[in-house]
């Protein structure tokens, strides 16, 4: 990207989303009501859009997203916008809180572009930073959906495959170098099925793409799927480990993993701020463990940032930043 | 042989519901009137089953936020933390956090039971319990105990919480393991499970289900439970059939009445009934009697199809002990 160039060594990113900033979750009810068209939508989210790229600036973030203010939830905004789905009921996530998982009932299809919109907006205010296209996997998309359509898991998920390629070729044909798989739901069922289930279906998205491929995985069993999903055709993994207070680390040397690392080392379910002495230290101790060099690993979140308040979230994004910078200097 | 059906757990909340828990969570309206439309979504699930025939059921425990809460809640020395995801589904339960030895402050189900035994009559109801080895393990435990001395105490508890319950008028008590399919389950775990299950279920054992779902078991785990001396066992078989049919043609349910938990409470789909007969008919040489269920709670899809599954859970009962010359034990008959 012209005017920014990202550090060859621990370059810092984001796993996407970002708190919704106001008057975001407004404009996405009233987009759902028909108060407001796709298009009227389209513009009045640039400015959610825009502060939440602005944080990421000035947190010192090399590598950004859009924040992802225009999902309401990262399998529903796909499904409200691919042919084939209807809005679902309400399903409880926990306590008393809901999404609406929605329901396919006809054949998928791609019918018109669903983040392309957002990601040039990023693009054209990031100050030249590149800006990661971000994108719901298949295996999730399955999985958090009901299937009153294909009955045929394979069947299902390479169709979801085909129209995610089809979003990621209009991104790519608009320069995104950066392109991120989210798959959230594999590591709940880390069997060895499940895995080639989705290699196939990344196969379908990932094939002759000119551009880098990376997979966000998080919580679960990672260290029992781990095994099964290194000959995926990616680039990079990006891992979510802070949480998981770094046990996969072990796991990853002891199975030879040789692709680049997002290398998640703040923890997005905690309010407390880790300091730059401490992410540091999470960096020094993957340098000293040996089996990957600095130029492969991006630091960021363990995943998106979207539950926390702007302030921490900021905050902890400008401690990763400021972290790998100091890492630089000794690896 | 004699087939019945009955719903494993809890439901989904009706709108009405969800809402007034929102109130109340807000302050916006009193205790009572939160208590009335959860009462009302009860005698709703509750009259659901009773229309499917089913002659054993449950208050549909609307208001439990997870299996764990009610009794964190109701027990000195626990608390809860963050949030964790429930096995592989996209729901996410509070942690419990033990800060010591549990200690009731009360009991959580028999009061259910004389709030709604009369709304079910005919059938009778049920109550669920979350299994002390689920409990512990998937707790974070700074009591000072181990996990298996931590298990035992709820074990002992939950004794009680069982005796008082079917004082109360309960017909059936069940006990939810379902960290025994999870990928980290051992025969230890479930030798401590059937153990510990044996404690809560003493002096009732013919009033007793265990329960494991969201997998299939190992079959060395699955054989280790099998010791229990509760009448029932129950296995999900929708999540991985193929694993399932090995299970039982292998290893089998031994002396227990099997609980075959065929009809798909993750899916909103319709099930088919040959895919709940391949299953009975797995079994029905061996035993006089089986059980049809639903593969978990259903509380993972909405409530409209929630209750739709009640009745085709009933139907499937009657059509295949028509079709295979069954006796179908429903409350019609």
């Amino acid at each position: 990207m012209a005017g920014y160039e990202v550090p060859r060594k621990f370059p810092t990113t984001v796993v996407g989303s970002y708190p919704k900033i106001p008057p975001a979750m407004e404009l996405i009810k009233k987009r759902r009501s028909g108060e407001l068209s796709e298009e009227e939508f389209r513009k009045l989210i640039k400015g959610p859009i825009s502060e939440a790229v602005k944080d990421q600036i000035e947190a010192g973030i090399d590598i950004i997203s859009d924040g992802e203010q225009s999902r309401e939830d990262m399998v529903v905004y796909f499904a409200e916008r691919v042919q084939g789905y209807r809005p679902g009921d309400w399903v409880r996530i926990f306590d008393n809180v809901y999404f609406r998982k929605p329901i396919i009932i006809g054949e998928l299809k791609w019918t018109r572009e669903m983040i392309v919109e957002d990601w040039i907006y990023a693009t054209s205010i990031s100050m030249g930073r590149p800006v990661k296209g971000i994108i719901t996997g298949p295996y999730t998309m399955m999985e958090w959906s009901f299937d009153l359509k294909y009955g045929d898991r394979r069947e299902l998920i390479i169709e979801l495959a085909k129209i995610i390629r089809r979003e990621i070729d209009e991104l790519v044909a608009r320069g995104a170098r950066y392109i991120q798989v989210d798959e959230p739901a594999l590591s709940t069922r880390p069997w060895r099925e499940e895995a080639e289930l989705l290699k196939e279906a990344l196969d379908v998205i990932f094939k002759g793409l000119d551009a880098k491929r990376i997979v966000h995985i998080c919580y679960g069993r990672l260290e029992k799927i781990i095994p099964y999903i290194l000959d995926y055709p990616v680039d990079q993994f990006d891992l979510e480990l802070k949480n998981s207070n770094f046990r996969l680390l072990p796991y990853l040397k002891e199975y030879g993993y040789d692709k680049e690392l997002g290398y998640g080392v703040v923890d997005v379910h905690s309010l407390q701020i880790e300091t730059v002495e401490e992410i540091k230290g999470y960096i020094d101790m993957l340098m000293k463990m040996d089996f990957i060099g600095p130029e492969k690993v991006y630091v960021d979140p363990d995943c998106g940032l979207k539950r926390l308040p702007r302030s921490v979230a900021k905050a902890k994004m400008r401690n990763l930043a400021e972290a790998a910078k100091l890492a630089r200097e000794e690896w | 042989m004699k087939i019945w059906g009955m719903v494993l757990g809890g439901f989904p909340r009706s709108r009405y519901a969800r809402y007034a828990l929102r109130d109340r969570e807000r302050g916006v309206i009193p205790f009572k009137d939160d208590v009335e439309a959860i009462d009302r979504a009860s005698v709703q699930v509750i009259g659901a089953q009773l229309v499917a025939g089913l002659p054993v059921v449950v208050d549909g425990m609307i208001d439990w936020h997870d299996i764990f809460r009610p009794f964190v809640d109701a027990w000195r020395n626990v608390t809860v933390d963050g949030l964790l995801r429930y096995f592989d589904n996209n729901f996410f339960y509070r942690i419990p956090v033990f800060t010591g030895e549990p200690d009731p402050r009360e009991y959580v189900t028999p009061r259910r039971v004389l709030r709604f035994k009369e709304t079910a009559d005919p059938a009778t109801l049920k109550v669920v319990l979350p299994g002390p080895v689920s409990f512990a393990f998937m707790s974070k435990n700074n009591s000072g105990l181990s996990n298996e001395e931590l298990a035992e105490k709820i074990a002992y508890i939950l004794r009680d919480e069982a005796k008082k319950a079917i004082e109360a008028g309960a017909s059936l008590v069940q006990v939810d393991e379902p960290f025994l399919a999870d990928i980290d389950a051992t025969k230890d775990h479930a030798r401590l499970a059937a153990e510990l299950a044996d404690k809560i279920v003493e002096g009732i054992e013919d009033k007793a289900v265990v329960t494991v779902y969201f997998n299939v078991p190992e079959p060395s785990v699955f054989e280790e439970l099998l010791n229990t001396k509760a009448r029932y066992v129950m296995v999900d078989v929708v999540d991985a059939p193929g694993r399932a049919e090995k299970l039982i043609r292998g290893t089998g349910f031994g002396s227990h009445t099997p609980v075959i938990g065929a009809v798909d409470a993750r899916r909103i789909i319709d099930d088919k009934p040959s895919f709940v007969e391949k299953f009975l008919k797995m079994v029905d040489s061996g035993v006089d009697e089986a059980v049809v269920t639903t593969s978990t709670w259903l509380d993972l899809i909405p409530f409209r199809y929630a209750l739709r599954k009640v009745y085709v859970l009933g139907r499937i009962v009657e059509e295949l002990a028509e079709k295979n010359g069954y006796e179908a034990y429903t409350i019609w008959r």
